[in-house]
């Protein structure tokens, strides 16, 4: 790696500082399990290094008055662990689980999976499927987006400069919802997503409602798949709906041909998973 | 000197000088060794035979204590850190190379291209491989300079400051574009094609002419690398005789020795060579990779020289398992008797030779499968292409034929509607039966292993749609 | 700058540039060649350690971020008088051939028996799915954890 500045700071406060003091020459870091690789390839020295990964503000799962509150420090593992998790959102627990293997979701964060922004992130899909906000912090003070404001293109988010995002939140309304998640990879562990998928829904009356359907590695961003959400939202249950809105949702995609997958693959794969997650959402909503 | 002194006295006096002697010297520090030393010798007249005995692995113990020591864990005092700059471009002419940048840098000891190698080729059979290249660059994998520096991390920022030109040549990938007359030449003055096998047994043409049914394929297999967990890696050390130390990796050390004498116009007796534990071969640390490179690098500063491979280096410079493009010809009659086999291999030889032609021999013989044949023909050709050198790894050749001509016979067991396990046991070797190229055979269990094998996996029983 | 950590047991430090993994620290200053460097990119597991009771991968993590944590490497498994059952199990079923993995799938199984007694065949698979190996094909490897967690509940006598 090359030579860099590293600095420790104490609070949040301190790290947006850091972040506004050695602009524009500053990186921050919290598990490293893709930033620490990179740093080792570039040829650019990042000048300084912010570490957060033993802050405690960044750092816990509760529940507020908003809704489910979760520290962007958080680890997978700490994810896959924790019981307000299990009780208001599992599908979460099966997404950070096919996260890379024991020893990266001990490091790694939910923030640090959010912020790398790569299409195939596996935290993506289920958070923005459940309507999740983030609140960022910077120098000028605290703003709560929608997660999908966050995504700009691959490795790119809205963060300025000077700002560190610190929390997840779930909003109440979604906690308990019926959500699945299914991720496909060449291996069971150490895997990237070559489509991964996340369905919620209500069931009202024998009716859809609030569908959301989201999809990652098939554009460059995590997507929603409003036109499939249509088709289904305020319609009878049925099986052969489900099948409509899952082919809908391949022509809302764009997936790419690369070495992993073929576009026609992962159109198929598309198809799938999102008719596998919509059919465990009604499954788990009639077990309610 | 008082004669009258009584020797009682002067012992007891020597006691206090012993003991004034202890108090004064230190206690020797031990070592500090956390783990319970043991010996695990087995008992005198218990060691042999070691037929139904259970043996435990010698090394079990220390692999699970961490204290086997691979070469990279070695470290002595002044060494330096090696790296070698990759061409990154299949062929291409080297025009120029400046080492002034790198070769000013604080902490650069010393740098090394392939004119200073004083024989700059080597190879198990042919030797068309150059430790460094000087003109000419054949894989993207090739190394063209070489650096030694007090750290890693300095020998790799050397490296970003070592500036190549070069003159991109047509480069050839597919080995079958490579056998063409008009392809480019990927080495000057030589055909693409670099090794042949031939053998014929009986008359294939006249036997394809009375088989009930002909089958026609072509099956081809992929370029697989070792991934040994351990990198390659060596250290080089000179002493006063000038005699060369290398700690190595390597597998075989007698060829090593050889190489590196050539290489380095060394006598053999002044090369030494001490390979440790090895973290995981399969064929690939079979021969040697930078340790001349190491070697000069090592004479210039005076200093032992550590390199080891990065993964990057495993994956684009190391050798690989040959891809085979396999094409089969196989006459039956309509009980599925093979009358007649025409086999053409073509070996994607990479390149460089390594370990090519061994393999390519080996795959010929095999190519036509446990079986007996009495007409056969294969053609066997290694063509150069500009990718990594393909060289030993496990099997050498046998799996690519093996997955061919085994898929072969499940197709014709298919076609002809006969169970894939009875069309093997109709053609399979037995006692006496006659190899590829004429070997009588002896002791020759295939039938049985068949048959205890179908019955230990329950062939009979099994779920078969045709 | 300089680094305190606390290594199997005793405190230490060392003076490292910031760009210094802990990997690199843990071999090069402290002398723990336990831990291997196979990848430097967090795939093979070869770098495993636990700090703060944790399984990682030493290579990912900065030495500025191991300051003040307790770590615990493969040479602070056996103790003066035995040595750990996962170690002893490991011997005695061959469990490793070459051994460069060893450290790291010691360590990963520590982890996994120190929070889960009593694992299923697939928790085990699962645990160790970030420690490859490229000799034996996992096979005796997970069998050996199984033994050593059946020794370590009391379920069989120590050899």
């Amino acid at each position: 790696m090359k030579p860099f500045d590293f600095v420790k700071p104490d609070n949040t406060e301190a790290a947006v500082a850091a972040l506004a003091a050695h602009s524009p020459n500053v990186r921050i870091l919290a598990g490293g399990t893709d930033y620490v690789v990179e740093l080792k390839h570039v040829s650019q020295s990042p000048g300084t290094i912010v570490d957060v990964s033993s802050l405690a503000e960044m750092k816990g799962i509760e529940e507020t008055d908003d809704g489910l509150r979760i520290g962007a420090g958080v680890t997978h593992t700490e994810i896959m662990n924790d019981p307000l998790i299990a009780k208001h959102v599992p599908a979460m627990i099966h997404a950070a689980h096919t996260i890379g293997a024991v020893q990266t979701r001990n490091l790694g964060t939910l923030g640090g999976n959010l912020i790398t922004c790569v299409p195939s992130m596996d935290s993506g899909p289920t958070l923005v499927a459940l309507e999740a906000e983030v609140t960022i912090l910077g120098a000028k003070g605290t703003r709560r987006i929608p997660l999908t404001e966050l995504f700009v293109g691959p490795r790119k988010t809205s963060l300025e400069a000077d700002e560190l995002l610190l929390e997840v939140i779930i909003p109440k309304k979604n906690l308990g919802k019926p959500t699945d998640f299914l991720k496909f990879g060449l291996r069971k562990g150490q895997a990237l997503a070559l489509v991964n998928a996340a369905s919620s829904l209500w069931i009202d009356g024998g009716k859809f409602k609030d569908v959301r359907i989201s999809l990652g590695a098939v554009a460059p961003v995590v997507i929603r798949c409003p036109e499939a959400e249509a088709m289904l939202e305020g319609q009878a249950v049925s099986e052969e709906l489900i099948n409509q809105a899952a082919a809908k949702a391949v022509t809302e995609c764009k997936p790419i041909d690369d070495f992993r997958a073929s576009k026609e693959y992962r159109n198929d794969l598309i198809e799938v998973l999102t008719r596998r997650t919509l059919q465990a959402c009604v499954t788990q909503a009639s077990q309610a | 000197m008082d004669d009258n002194v009584k020797v009682q006295d002067r012992e007891a006096t020597l006691e206090e000088l012993r003991e004034a002697d202890d108090n004064l010297r230190l206690p020797a520090v031990p070592e500090h060794v956390s783990y319970p030393i043991e010996t695990a010798t087995p008992e005198a007249r218990t060691q042999t035979p070691a037929v139904g005995q259970r043996a435990a692995r010698p090394d079990g113990r220390l692999h699970g204590l961490g204290q086997t020591k691979y070469i990279d864990d070695l470290s002595f005092p002044g060494m330096l850190h090696a790296k070698i700059k990759r061409a990154g471009i299949s062929k291409a002419r080297i025009k120029s190379i400046d080492l002034s940048e790198a070769e000013k840098m604080p902490g650069v000891m010393a740098t090394l291209v392939g004119g200073e190698i004083p024989v700059n080729s080597f190879g198990p059979s042919f030797q068309d491989q150059p430790l460094i290249c000087e003109d000419m660059v054949y894989h993207a994998g090739d190394a063209v300079a070489a650096v030694a520096a007090t750290t890693e991390q300095l020998a790799l920022d050397a490296l970003e400051k070592i500036k190549v030109e070069y003159e991109p040549l047509e480069p050839v990938y597919d080995p079958i574009e490579a056998m063409k007359e008009d392809a480019p030449q990927v080495h000057e003055g030589s055909s693409n094609i670099y090794s042949s096998k031939v053998i014929k047994k009986g008359d294939v043409d006249e036997a394809f002419k009375t088989a009930y049914r002909i089958y026609e394929n072509t099956f081809s297999t992929q370029m697989v690398e070792h991934v040994p967990m351990e990198p390659h890696a060596s250290i080089a050390e000179w002493d006063g005789n000038g005699r060369i130390t290398l700690h190595s990796s390597l597998g075989r050390i007698t060829l090593g020795r050889a190489d590196i004498a050539r290489v380095l116009e060394l006598p053999i007796n002044r090369i030494r060579i001490i390979a440790t534990v090895v973290g995981g071969n399969f064929g690939g640390k079979n021969e040697i990779t930078t340790e001349p490179i190491l070697a000069l690098l090592s004479k210039k500063t005076g200093r032992p020289v550590k390199g080891v491979y990065t993964r990057e280096d495993e994956f684009m410079s190391s050798t690989t398992r040959h891809p085979f493009i396999m094409d089969y010809k196989t006459g039956v009659d309509k009980d599925g008797k093979i009358v007649a086999r025409k086999v053409r291999l073509v070996c994607d030889g990479g390149a460089y030779c390594s370990w090519t032609e061994t393999t390519l021999g080996k795959a010929s013989i095999l190519s036509a499968g446990p079986y007996n044949i009495d007409n056969l023909e294969v053609e066997a050709y290694a063509v150069y292409t500009n990718k990594t050198m393909t060289g030993a790894m496990r099997g050498f050749g046998a799996p690519q034929v093996c997955f061919a001509y085994e898929s072969h016979m499940d197709d014709i067991a298919h076609d002809l509607g006969i169970d894939p396990l009875e069309i093997r046991r109709r053609n399979a070797f037995h006692e006496g039966s006659s190899s590829p190229t004429g070997q009588m055979l002896h002791s020759v269990v295939v039938q049985d292993s068949l048959d205890m094998a179908a019955e230990r996996f329950g062939w009979e029983d099994r779920k078969y749609e045709a | 700058m300089d680094v305190t950590v606390t290594v199997n047991g005793e405190t230490k430090t060392a003076s490292v540039p910031p760009e210094t993994t802990l990997l690199k620290m843990l071999r090069e200053e402290l002398n723990l060649t336990g831990a291997k460097l196979g990848c430097d990119v967090g795939d093979c597991g070869a770098c495993t350690v636990i700090v703060d009771g944790i399984a990682i991968n030493a290579c990912l993590m900065l030495a500025g971020q191991a300051e003040g944590k307790t770590i615990q490497t493969i040479e602070g498994m056996a103790s003066l008088d035995s040595y750990h059952p996962l170690q002893r199990n490991f011997e005695e079923l061959g469990a490793l051939q070459c051994g460069f993995c060893g450290p790291g799938m010691i360590l990963s199984a520590k982890q996994l028996l120190d929070d889960n007694p009593d694992p299923s065949k697939e928790e085990i698979q699962d645990a160790l799915s970030g420690n490859l190996c490229r000799c034996t094909g996992y096979t005796k490897i997970v069998e050996a954890v199984a033994d050593a967690a059946r020794e370590m509940r009391g379920d069989k006598q120590a050899a």
